[in-house]
């Protein structure tokens, strides 16, 4: 169902063909010569050249037109739209392409579904949609938004060329992420046709606790106010109960229950309180119905506001689950030091930079980035708590310390991190003096798992980070063979600067259907064993259907100390298991079961920091570390610090900030030596000690400043105290807005004017923005921004040289996903009237997803044929060029050789007798007796002339020339023609030809005589 | 001159034509036919892994979907079901037996189905349904046949890759193999076939070779053994599909190069066909072959999603 087309790419140079009647002018006259045929062939051909030439210039493209239509359709599965309804759609599609999809003009179908983003379900295919087992997009998708026009960018990119295009919406158009219409507009533009189907979104019972007010820094014991909005949006009245609860540090605490009937509109309800307790408080109200019919959305039923009450300095310290307790002692002190101390599992962390307002200082004490032994207990940091930590101490002043062990920096697997950025030290080793660390080798098989082959690439890229410059990783991979991904044929090569390498081939990675573990793991322990490193570990991660390595294999594993770890992902059954479960056990490695795919990374940052463990160096004797300058933590700590036996060797930044107080003698690089180091990092201060708090290599419990030196760390890393004024920040969210109004006044209450106020903002998903802060009244100062994601905001403001940071927090407590009750039809029809280019405006497809068979919404037909024709073009000037060289030839062989014709007649002749047998015998001698009287003719006058060339001197020419010099030069000739006279046919004798011819060369002969006759005159 | 260019063209021609070169695809065989595309729908594909043929030359497929597909010959779509369950995995082998019942290697459940050509299963005469390595367990099966008696036969691999034999009453009787790479052991068996000596024929898929076992007695004998590994003529790469024409020769469907090879009983080559790749006359790591009544091939083009019949 395509047209094929010449068009060009450089029209203008079209023009250029004017010069073919000039080129006739002027060779009309110069190719006379030729005779007529000759040179108009000749022209013929030039004036083709001349247009190949002029087309292959304006680049001309063969055009391929098709008629077949794509069709792209967009499934809004956010909150705002009822579960039975977001079920519904993907019916609707399937029915819908079976009715209106054209198999024989190729029509494709493909469907995107979207919630906060976007993610392709179905690229488009040309088949009917079929789906097993619902959406598997789910997976991945965040419902709790609508992010419409991510939707579109990604539906516009999964196109394929050659063909209409056309996207179908479904959704209730109630948008709160992006710009749909001018994402629509720029699609329009491209020729993209819109049909939208409006979600219709009935009158629901819903109550929805809308906001909690309360002032943001309140004084200890001062009684303060609590007021909680609730608005009841269905029409009649709702019974529930509000309860009331607060938050402070990692503790609950239950304040009350109020009974209410809510009339349908707002209500607000207050409740008083007050704090004794210094910290950050979280006040938030929960509002809980009688009857769950009459709320449908539960997720609108809960806000949150923050209040602090400033007190002495709270700390919080964050341990392995695994160890729990090893750092009770140092806590113990720190408390006897009057230093607030919460601590912290790191299998229960921290959900919320709104939980670490409490402290003034966090302290990583010997905990990995990720531990546990199998996949339900496995734990780890998050990208974004590792980036709420940073995020806490660059913009909110937050201490942030790092404790020593086993398990800390690089040994923990915190290379390559946010958090190695915001310490003074390196985690890595960036020292070719020092011998490699670590070996990971990955094997992937492809599996069954939704979505497989992303959350292989995910994985193996969370492991490539994790390790350091000095460690080797190798991936292999079926691809029709057991195949490196990188460095064939070695395969385990250092990371060094491969790293950028290695992440972008993770991107062309297709893993195949494996048949067996066997090559690949020969291939592995082969490369293995060619690497010099202490740890080595080998990570297979499949469904387990390959066959298993044989156990000889397994053996050599176990004696080359290389461990298995295996990940089951999809397995089919019990049986699944056994091959992974056994390559894992005999080797020493891990068993990892996984149903969730989100847990994989998980395991994998786990798996390699096992790797890392060559960055502990331990020191046998224990030595004393150096105190190499007079830093504020070691104030009154005079000499050396107590011996310690092991510290974890990092690199030192090389920053002027960095303030390095010890350091250990030892055979390595002083900057791989560090043992407390500092420096300031954004608003916040970060300090590390590499060796640990009194567990295993720094016994120090005896040390008579153990309290000073710990105390004083801490202390230093806590955020400064504001005494130089009084500042109030009062904040408010309304219409998608955040407003802050700080009132600034000195110690004697007078207003504080002209401050140079600055500040920032950090948003819900941690992006940090800066803020723009006005004075609008004597010691009244406002700054507003744009909250458009539901969460925290935090705010930290600068009142400038000589004040300390302010810091606040607003809530903004539900998406407004969950506010909107109704369809948003000026968006939808806004984007169904959009004129894609040279095609029909889109449909507004009216009709109920709810009804049976859909109804109405299958009477239109998403594939017609109304949109501009897909044209795809292929470049053939290459071929035009080709061609006129061609011709070029031919034009030259017409002007430079004449070829002769009188070959035709007698091939005919020839042709004639051997294909048409019907001539007659005589007619055949009758040839045959011309051609033999041609031929004797012919020979008769060869020989005549034979005869006439023959030497033949006359006799007065021998006297003339004195006879015996001239028979000399005429005997051989003479005798020869004579024999051949002889031998060959009778003599001629001479006829007036040959008597000319005779004269001929008489005169020759004479001519000769002369000179020499002459010669001798002249010599004498 | 005319004359000389003629002869040329024709010596040409006559050479390919006794090389049986038809100009597509690699090696010796010629396409008579290529159907199928990939997809979900009725009569489309994706990634079939086993295919039979029954007496009326219509080929049953299932796929990775786990739908059983009936074809006509041209593949013309005839009808279709499912296995019971599929969560867990889908068949990888079919087999028609003499009394024109599909045999259906249930791999991921451990179990035999029989299925009439209409798709309906015939319940009673499943075979295992555990896993496990005792008689009459299975770990991953993989292909089903049954000899001139009615014995069944069936092949799995994982822990214990072997051979079980059945009464037609679906009673065991013997079994043969282990995993490893010594003569009568087997590094996943993928096909199993039964000439006319009711010998079984079983491909050694990751051992990269083919073994025949006569079964008959009390337990299998080896009778032999023959492949090694690699890309050239008469050596072979991940051996999945294998199919006896019945004249002396047995044609071998390599999952690892993407070819077809011809050899004698004894294991001499004779010739291959395809290449790499995805035009007509290419092949994508083909798992399945199977004969017709007419003496055509079937290819089972597992990654292109279709299936080419050729002669060679």
């Amino acid at each position: 169902m395509s047209n094929l087309e010449i068009g060009f790419d450089q029209p203008w140079y079209l023009s250029l063909l004017a010069l073919i009647p000039l080129l006739w002018i002027f060779s009309y006259r110069s190719l006379a010569g030729l005779g007529n045929i000759r040179r108009l062939l000749a022209l013929g051909l030039r004036t083709l050249v001349l247009a190949l030439i002029v087309f292959a210039l304006a680049e001309v493209q063969l055009l391929r037109t098709s008629d077949k239509v794509t069709v792209n359709y967009l499934l809004d599965q956010s909150e705002s739209i009822p579960l039975e309804k977001r079920q519904a759609m993907l019916d609707f599609v399937i029915k819908a392409v079976r009715d209106h999809r054209n198999d024989a003009r190729g029509d494709l179908a493909g469907v995107v579904v979207f919630g906060r983003n976007a993610t392709i379900e179905i690229p488009p295919f040309d088949d009917d949609i079929l789906v097993l087992g619902g959406l598997e997009s789910h997976v991945n998708l965040r419902s709790d938004a609508t992010n419409l026009s991510a939707a579109l960018k990604l539906a516009q990119a999964s196109f394929a060329e050659g063909s209409s295009k056309r996207i179908v919406i479904v959704t209730d158009g109630n948008e709160n992420l992006g710009d749909a219409r001018s994402v629509a507009a720029a699609l329009a533009e491209d020729g993209i046709g819109i049909d939208v189907v409006p979600v219709k979104l009935t009158t629901r019972s819903e109550v929805a606790v809308e906001r909690v007010m309360m002032p943001s820094d309140v004084r200890r014991g001062q009684p303060m106010e609590t007021r909680v909005v609730l608005n009841n949006y269905s029409e009649q009245t709702v019974a529930g109960r509000v309860r009331f609860s607060r938050r402070v540090g990692l503790n609950d605490e239950f304040l009350g229950e109020i009974d209410v009937e809510l009339e349908p509109g707002k209500r607000v309800l207050s409740f008083a309180d007050k704090i004794e307790d210094p910290g950050a408080y979280t006040y938030q109200a929960d509002f809980i119905p009688n009857d769950a019919e009459d709320d449908l959305m539960t997720q609108n039923n809960r806000a949150t506001a923050f209040t602090h009450v400033r007190g002495k300095g709270s700390v919080l310290l964050i341990e392995d689950w695994q160890n729990a307790g090893e750092f009770d002692y140092m806590v113990e002190r720190l408390r006897a030091n009057d230093i607030e101390v919460d601590v912290m599992s790191s299998d229960s962390l921290f959900t919320s930079l709104a939980e670490l307002q409490a402290y003034d200082s966090v302290i990583l004490a010997n905990v990995p980035r990720s531990s546990g032994d199998d996949a339900q207990s496995v734990s780890s940091f998050t990208d974004q708590q590792v980036a709420m930590l940073v995020r806490n101490t660059e913009q909110m002043g937050c201490g942030l310390l790092m404790l020593g062990g086993q398990n800390s920096f690089g040994a923990g697997g915190w290379s390559n991190t946010e958090l190695e950025k915001a310490m003074p030290v390196d985690f890595q080793i960036k020292n070719a003096k020092i011998r490699a660390v670590g070996a990971v080798a990955m094997m992937m098989h492809a599996s069954e798992l939704a979505e497989g082959n992303h959350w292989q690439k995910e994985v193996a890229k969370k492991a490539i980070n994790a390790l350091g410059p000095m460690d080797y990783c190798g991936l292999i991979h079926w691809d029709g063979d057991d195949r490196w991904l990188w460095g064939e044929p070695q395969g385990i090569v250092k990371v060094g600067n491969r790293r950028t390498m290695m992440l972008a081939r993770l991107g062309r990675m297709q893993p195949g259907d494996m048949p067996e573990f066997e090559p690949g793991m020969r291939k592995m322990l082969a490369s293995f064993q060619r690497v010099n490193a202490s740890v080595k570990l080998m990570i297979v991660i499949s469904d387990g259907d390959p066959s298993p390595p044989t156990s000889s294999t397994l053996a050599r594993y176990k004696k080359a100390e290389i461990q298995v770890t295996a990940v089951a992902v999809g397995t089919h059954g019990p049986a699944g298991h056994k091959t992974l479960q056994k390559v894992a056990s005999v080797t020493g490695g891990r068993y990892y079961v996984v149903k969730d795919p989100r847990a994989l990374p998980k395991i994998y940052v786990s798996e390699v920091r096992r790797v890392a463990r060559p960055l502990i160096d331990e020191l046998d004797p224990p030595v004393r570390p150096e105190i190499t300058y007079p830093h504020e933590i070691l104030q009154g700590i005079e000499g050396q610090l107590p011996p310690i036996s092991g510290y974890v060797m990092t690199t030192l930044k090389e920053n002027p900030l960095v303030e390095v107080a010890s350091v250990v003698p030892t055979k390595h690089d002083p900057k791989n030596s560090t043992i407390l180091a500092s420096w300031t990092y954004g608003l916040g201060r970060t300090a590390v000690l590499t060796t640990d708090a009194g567990h295993r290599w720094a016994l120090w419990k005896d040390w008579e400043n153990y309290d000073k030196f710990f105390s004083q760390l801490v202390r230093w890393s806590m955020r400064p105290v504001n005494d130089a004024g009084k500042f109030a920040v009062a904040t408010d969210v309304k219409d998608g807005k955040v407003r802050a109004v700080i009132t600034a006044l000195d110690k004697d209450d007078e207003f504080l004017n002209f401050l140079n106020m600055a500040g920032s903002a950090t948003s819900p998903d941690l992006e940090s923005f800066d803020i723009k802060i006005e004075q609008v009244a004597p010691g009244r100062y406002v700054t507003e921004f744009d909250a458009d994601k539901d969460g925290n905001y935090f705010l930290t403001i600068s009142p400038g040289s000589g004040y300390a940071p302010l810091r606040t927090g607003v809530n903004v407590p539900y998406s407004s996903e969950y506010r909107d009750r109704e369809t948003n039809m000026a968006l939808l029809n806004a984007l169904a009237r959009m004129k894609p280019k040279d095609g029909e405006e889109g449909v507004l497809i009216d009709g109920d997803l709810g009804a049976n068979d859909f109804g109405s919404l299958l009477d239109v037909n998403s594939f017609r044929g109304d949109l501009a024709p897909a044209v795809s073009s292929q470049d053939v000037w290459p071929l035009f060029l080709v061609l006129t060289a061609g011709l070029f030839f031919a034009d030259i062989f017409v002007r430079r050789v004449t070829v002769n014709f009188d070959w035709v007649l007698p091939a005919v002749a020839w042709i004639r007798s051997k294909v048409w047998q019907t001539e007659t015998t005589q007619d055949v001698d009758q040839v045959l007796d011309r051609l033999r009287s041609s031929k004797a003719e012919v020979s008769g006058q060869i020989d005549e002339r034979r005869a006439a060339a023959r030497f033949a001197p006359s006799d007065e020419d021998l006297e003339d020339r004195g006879g015996r010099s001239l028979d000399d030069l005429v005997e051989g000739q003479t005798a020869s023609a004579e024999n051949a006279a002889a031998g060959r046919r009778p003599a001629t004798p001479m006829g007036p030809d040959a008597a000319e011819e005779e004269s001929y060369t008489s005169r020759l002969l004479k001519a000769k005589k002369q000179a020499w006759k002459d010669q001798p005159d002249k010599q004498d | 001159m005319p004359v000389r260019l003629a002869a040329a063209s024709c010596l040409v021609s006559g050479l390919l034509a006794a090389a049986g070169c038809d100009g597509v695809g690699g090696g010796t065989g010629h396409v008579e036919h290529v159907w199928g595309r990939r997809g979900l729908s009725d009569g489309r594909l994706q990634k079939p892994r086993a295919m039979a043929i029954n007496q009326q030359d219509q080929l049953y497929i299932v796929d990775t979907t786990g739908r059983i597909q009936a074809f006509d010959r041209d593949g013309q779509f005839l009808h279709g079901w499912r296995t019971p369950e599929i969560y867990a995995g889908k068949p990888c082998g079919l087999t028609f037996d003499r009394d024109g019942n599909l045999l259906v290697a249930d791999t991921h459940y451990f179990r035999m189905l029989v299925y009439t050509p209409a798709g309906e299963l015939l319940q009673e005469r499943t075979i295992g349904g555990e896993c496990g390595h005792e008689p009459g367990q299975f770990t991953f099966l993989t292909d089903v046949v049954r000899d001139t008696e009615g014995n069944y036969f069936i092949c799995e691999y994982g822990d214990y890759d072997r051979v079980q034999k059945f009464s037609p009453e679906g009673e065991f009787i013997l079994q043969w193999g282990s995993h490893g790479s010594e003569p009568g052991q087997f590094v996943q068996p993928r096909t199993l076939a039964i000439d006319e000596h009711d010998h079984v024929w079983v491909t050694d898929a990751c051992n990269h070779r083919i073994q025949v076992f006569d079964a008959s007695g009390a337990e299998a004998k080896l009778v032999r053994v023959w492949g090694r590994q690699g890309r050239e003529p008469g050596q072979l790469r991940y051996p999945y599909g294998l199919a006896l024409d019945g004249k002396g020769f047995v044609y071998v469907a390599e999952f690892g190069n993407s070819r077809v090879q011809k050899f004698t009983i004894a294991g001499e080559y004779v010739s291959h066909w395809g290449i790499p790749g995805r035009q007509e006359g290419e092949l994508n790591k083909p798992w399945e072959l199977a004969f017709d009544s007419q003496g055509a091939l079937h290819v089972l083009d597992t990654y292109n999603h279709r299936v080419q019949r050729i002669r060679m």
